[in-house]
């Protein structure tokens, strides 16, 4: 396992497209926190703030950097086409590798990366939250904290979608294409053809974004008037349902499942010209 | 002599097109063994399948007498067709990924570099190298933990003369240190001077195997011609001194078996009352013997 580990620093750390997407990641990830206070001086009577504070902070920089998940799978199609197009899956069988082994390699890229992810979220997070929380107590910065454990499982499963696309389609460009598309194009338009039906919380990519989904707004301005009459949700109409967490969770482990099993399948038939 | 690699019944295709057919054959210890053929006879087809990149429809192959597995690939120094490595990576760091596969220690780098005659360019990035340097590599990376066994297929293809004799002194070198050899060619005179042994394919299937020096000697032939080449023609193929009898501008060109001289010929036409005013006797290249034995079947 370390030595697939090390093979896979090497060749990451020196690789360029790897090192800015990363970079980009970074700016983006920047971005994203840098623009709601930004936004909160356009706002006043709704301070976003607030969202910055313990315990919201974990759930709502969980929502807000969930789509960046998308870059990170795409530098796993990156690394993982490449190694079609400069023919080194076929080196790495002839000196030894097996191909589960070739696949763990990946499988543990991905790994990797999604704890690096989780990772700076939990520490953003707890930055933000020192820093804008006033009421601060062990209990009430840890509370939610099991947002993280959902970050982990959506971070993996996208790039697991990632990995098998690259190890189905080979080419990198097209690769790419076909992700972004999905994600951008056809899981929204199924969403839309599929809205009358329960059946449109069971899309893949569906119910990995609702694995952190929106922060509960209605709860967090309600706690911060300290109000005692609650607003009827269902009047509103604005938090999209979906599946019980549960389900959704269960849903999202089973695709993994699946893309892992498709992709072992994959790499066991592959040619390595 | 024990048994390196041991292939029975292996064949494989590629859609309608037979890449090799019902193939067997034994490599031992220390052995050179060349596998000789023209292009597309099935020599790279071959190693793919014994070093895992591809997977054969029929047969199977043993190394060192046990089930094929990725751990043996490791003890074995490969180089298939072009070497591939990360074009963005050294020379050395690709070769620390060859290191960390094996297993083995990155100490052998600068043996192995120094061996391939590369250890000047070690930083330099594989894309910025000549296609002479790039296949030195792969027989470095080959050479990567002091393997008993080099699998090389086409080490030379492509290069110019120099890189050709640069190679060639290499795998030599090698040869002298005792690994057994592997090596596949369509060129003759590469498997001459490196290998022992040799198997000869084409279209897939084996023509011929055996040890260089008796599949591959300088056969002596002569040229003779009398009043009547037909009625000499009849007589010795109806003899048993020729191997082989052939027309060529108007001569017979024999092979004579073992121990027959050109003057049992000419004894043997002068009792069949035939006289012969030519008599020539010269070698049959080693060339012509391959193309031959290519084209017969």
């Amino acid at each position: 396992m370390q030595q697939l580990l090390r093979i896979e620093q090497i060749k990451l750390l020196n690789y360029n497209p790897f090192r800015i997407t990363l970079a980009l990641y970074f700016v983006f990830f920047a971005l994203g926190i840098l623009i709601y206070p930004a936004i909160d001086k356009e706002i006043p009577v709704i301070s976003l703030s607030d969202l910055f504070r313990f315990p919201d902070i974990w759930l709502f920089l969980s929502w807000i950097t969930e789509p960046y998940n998308a870059m990170l799978a795409l530098i796993i199609i990156m690394v993982t086409t490449k190694e079609f197009s400069n023919h080194t899956f076929k080196t790495q069988v002839i000196f030894g590798l097996s191909r589960t082994e070739l696949l763990l390699q990946k499988l543990l890229s991905v790994v990797v990366l999604s704890l690096f992810a989780t990772l700076l979220v939990g520490l953003t997070s707890l930055a933000l939250g020192l820093i804008y929380s006033y009421k601060l107590t062990f209990k009430i910065a840890m509370e939610n904290t099991w947002i993280l454990g959902r970050y982990l499982i959506a971070a993996f499963s996208y790039m697991s979608i990632g990995l098998l696309i690259a190890l189905l389609i080979k080419n990198t460009a097209l690769s790419l294409l076909t992700f972004l598309a999905l994600r951008v194009f056809v899981d929204p338009v199924l969403f839309l053809i599929l809205r009358k039906f329960e059946i449109k919380w069971y899309l893949p990519f569906r119910t990995i974004t609702r694995l952190t989904p929106i922060p509960d707004l209605i709860e967090i301005f309600e706690r911060k008037m300290n109000s005692s009459e609650s607003i009827n949700e269902a009047t509103l109409d604005i938090l999209p349902k979906g599946l019980p967490a549960w389900l959704n969770i269960v849903m999202v482990i089973l695709y993994t499942s699946l893309m892992i099993f498709f992709s072992y399948r994959l790499m066991q038939k592959r040619k390595f010209t | 002599m024990k048994e390196i690699l041991s292939i029975q019944g292996l064949s494989k295709s590629y859609k309608n097109i037979r890449a090799i057919h019902n193939l067997n054959l034994e490599i031992s210890e220390g052995q050179a063994f060349g596998i000789l053929g023209p292009n597309g006879s099935g020599k790279t087809t071959t190693l793919s399948i014994v070093t895992g990149i591809i997977r054969q429809d029929n047969g199977y192959f043993r190394w060192f007498g046990e089930e094929p597995n990725a751990k043996q690939r490791k003890t074995i120094g490969s180089l298939i067709e072009s070497p591939h490595f990360y074009p963005y990576l050294s020379l050395e760091k690709n070769l620390r990924i060859i290191c960390d596969i094996k297993g083995t220690s990155n100490a052998d780098i600068g043996r192995v570099l120094e061996t391939a005659r590369l250890s000047e360019r070690k930083k330099s990035k594989f894309s910025s190298m000549s296609l002479g340097m790039k296949q030195r590599l792969g027989i470095a990376a080959a050479m990567l933990g002091d393997p008993k066994v080099l699998v090389l297929d086409e080490p030379t293809n492509g290069l110019d003369p120099e890189g050709i004799a640069e190679v060639r002194e290499i795998v030599i070198e090698q040869v002298k240190m005792g690994k057994t050899l592997i090596l596949a060619s369509h060129i003759l005179n590469e498997v001459e001077k490196i290998c022992d042994h040799v198997a000869i394919l084409k279209n897939g299937e084996l023509l011929a195997c055996g040890p260089v020096k008796e599949l591959l000697t300088e056969d002596e032939i002569i040229e003779i011609s009398c009043g009547d080449n037909r009625l000499l023609k009849k007589k010795l193929d109806s003899s048993k001194l020729v191997k082989e009898v052939d027309s060529e501008n108007g001569m017979l060109i024999l092979t004579l078996n073992e121990s027959i001289s050109p003057a049992d010929i000419n004894n043997f036409a002068f009792s069949n009352q035939l006289v012969i005013h030519h008599m020539l006797s010269r070698k049959r290249s080693l060339e012509s013997q391959f193309l031959e034995l290519v084209k017969e079947e």
